[in-house]
């Protein structure tokens, strides 16, 4: 079985990129690979992606921007810099990008971690001039990954439709409110626009690599992107936890479904588990969009609830934390 | 007296249940962890004559170690689905064939050649399912490592790879995203189509 890896020295370098975070979230925000071609037709709802035919036209816009303006400039990009300053550049955003992991770390209790990263902050912004060399990784202090999505996950805020927007690429319900929060938080949004060009420059030259891997492995690039995204991120608000049993349940659902389906039940199972999932499901082909569509919205407006709640929760829980601190 | 002969009895009896235990997990075949040691090492070996052996070297060299250690067929099953039953018989041997034909394919293309990879055995867990999950991680000079975990299960007597789940994304489940998406939107030729573009392409470069 094929399997996402790298292949040769240089190339593995590359590879192994796709599967920081970093890359494959900045790959899949500029996400290129052509889906035109392909015959627009209703498919049976998938219950993450209810909004599948809108994704799929937002897919192949930004498919289009990324090969006609984002991929040759950044090409030129890589062109006519040296190695070591695209790496000092990588090296400078993903430093800034600390600011908020350490936020987020003490957000979601990791309190060690939060010291580590904090300690590779400043190890790098100080020896590591401005954050231009990585000094941290060789004293052992590896890079964490964690943004308000993941911490929003671990209050229990449910994920939501997946939705592809415009030039930013794929994210969900959830990672919208993240994604403003993680903007704030980050030092690099509150300079001019020379600095905001090359870091969307740097995002797509560090993307070059998880784009070459979608392009080469993916059969159909928008649900390849898709997956691995929905996957990627719950692997990281899990931190890793998650994989084993959900696989075992995959298997385990492709047996049942040869059961169901030898038994004569096989589709009508999939339309329950589909109405479970809050999803309606209805037989008649012409409100089925619509009721997809009003469900969804209704969904989105929760998790937005489901936040607000959150963070009043949050606030009772400091509240809490401070006076047991004031008893001892 | 007596109670060193029953005690000496007792360690006798241990020792000759150790011995039959042994002898039963040799007979019984491989074990997960085996297996998929075994397997790894077939690659990196593959791997160090990379360049020597070409693509058509590589794939010649990988279709065993591939076939025997993946359960290519019930992987092929799953990744469709349910499309599976709507399938004939000739077509899901095709599918079967392709898709054993692109797995060893793209190992081929994507363990070209070496520069001081290795794996590393981590842990071993049973799934409340009967299966195994070997976690390990492929070690890279000079850079992250990345997670590995197997997940297999019994056939036989010996132990079958079933997925791989690569820091977190699984094989399996993205591919049965695809499968099956392409089978209901564009059906089952569409999916050969594109499955032999594939592997023409990992075959060119």
């Amino acid at each position: 079985m094929p399997m996402n890896r790298p292949h040769n020295g240089k190339r593995s370098v590359k590879m192994q990129q796709t599967f920081s975070g970093i890359l494959i979230g900045a790959a899949i925000a500029l996400s290129g690979c052509a889906t035109t071609g392909v015959v627009e037709q209703p498919t049976v709802a998938n219950k993450t992606d209810p909004y599948e035919n809108f994704n799929r036209k937002m897919f192949g816009f930004n498919d289009h921007v990324d090969n006609y303006v984002a991929e040759p400039i950044s090409n030129a990009y890589k062109w006519i810099t040296p190695q070591f300053m695209q790496t000092g550049v990588f090296n400078f955003f993903n430093n800034l990008k600390n600011v908020n992991v350490v936020i987020n770390d003490v957000l979601q209790a990791k309190f060690s971690q939060s010291a580590e990263d904090t300690g590779r902050l400043a190890i790098n912004s100080t020896v590591g001039l401005g954050g231009l060399f990585d000094v941290a990784k060789h004293v052992g202090l590896e890079q964490n990954e964690e943004d308000f999505d993941q911490t929003l996950a671990v209050w229990g805020v449910p994920q939501g439709s997946y939705l592809v927007l415009p030039i930013l690429g794929p994210s969900t319900a959830r990672g919208i409110p993240g994604a403003v929060f993680d903007t704030a938080a980050n030092p690099a949004s509150y300079v001019g626009m020379p600095v905001q060009l090359v870091s969307m420059l740097n995002a797509r030259a560090s993307a070059e690599g998880a784009l070459k891997f979608i392009d080469e492995a993916a059969l159909d690039p928008y649900v390849f992107t898709r997956e691995s995204f929905l996957q990627w991120r719950n692997n990281l608000a899990t931190d890793g936890k998650a994989e084993a049993s959900d696989v075992d349940g995959l298997d385990d659902e492709a047996l049942d479904g040869d059961k169901g389906v030898a038994s004569g039940q096989g589709s009508s199972g999939d339309v329950n588990a589909g109405n479970k999932a809050g999803l309606a499901l209805s037989l008649d082909a012409n409100t089925k969009e619509i009721r997809q569509v009003s469900h969804s919205f209704s969904s989105v407006a929760q998790s937005f609830d489901n936040t607000a709640k959150s963070f009043e929760d949050a606030g009772t829980k400091v509240d809490a934390f401070k006076k047991s601190k004031r008893l001892r | 007296m007596v109670l060193k002969n029953v005690k000496s009895a007792v360690v006798f009896m241990f020792l000759l249940f150790a011995t039959v235990n042994a002898f039963a997990v040799e007979e019984g075949g491989a074990t997960a962890r085996q297996v998929v040691e075994k397997f790894q090492a077939d690659l990196i070996a593959v791997m160090k004559d990379g360049k020597k052996l070409g693509y058509a070297g590589r794939y010649e060299k990988l279709k065993d170690p591939v076939s025997n250690s993946h359960e290519l067929t019930k992987i092929a099953r799953i990744v469709v689905g349910k499309e599976w039953e709507k399938l004939s018989e000739e077509q899901q041997q095709k599918l079967v064939d392709v898709f054993s034909r692109l797995s060893i394919a793209s190992y081929a293309h994507n363990f070209k050649d070496y520069s001081g990879e290795s794996f590393v055995f981590d842990s071993e867990e049973e799934t409340t399912r009967g299966g195994v999950v070997v976690h390990s991680h492929f070690v890279v000079p000079d850079d992250k490592p990345v997670k590995f975990d197997y997940m297999l299960k019994e056939k036989g007597n010996s132990w079958r790879i079933i997925n791989i789940i690569a820091n977190g994304v699984s094989d399996l489940a993205l591919k049965r995203s695809e499968y099956t998406t392409i089978l209901q939107r564009e059906g089952f030729d569409a999916l050969m189509t594109k499955i032999n573009e594939k592997i023409d392409n990992y075959s060119k470069q």
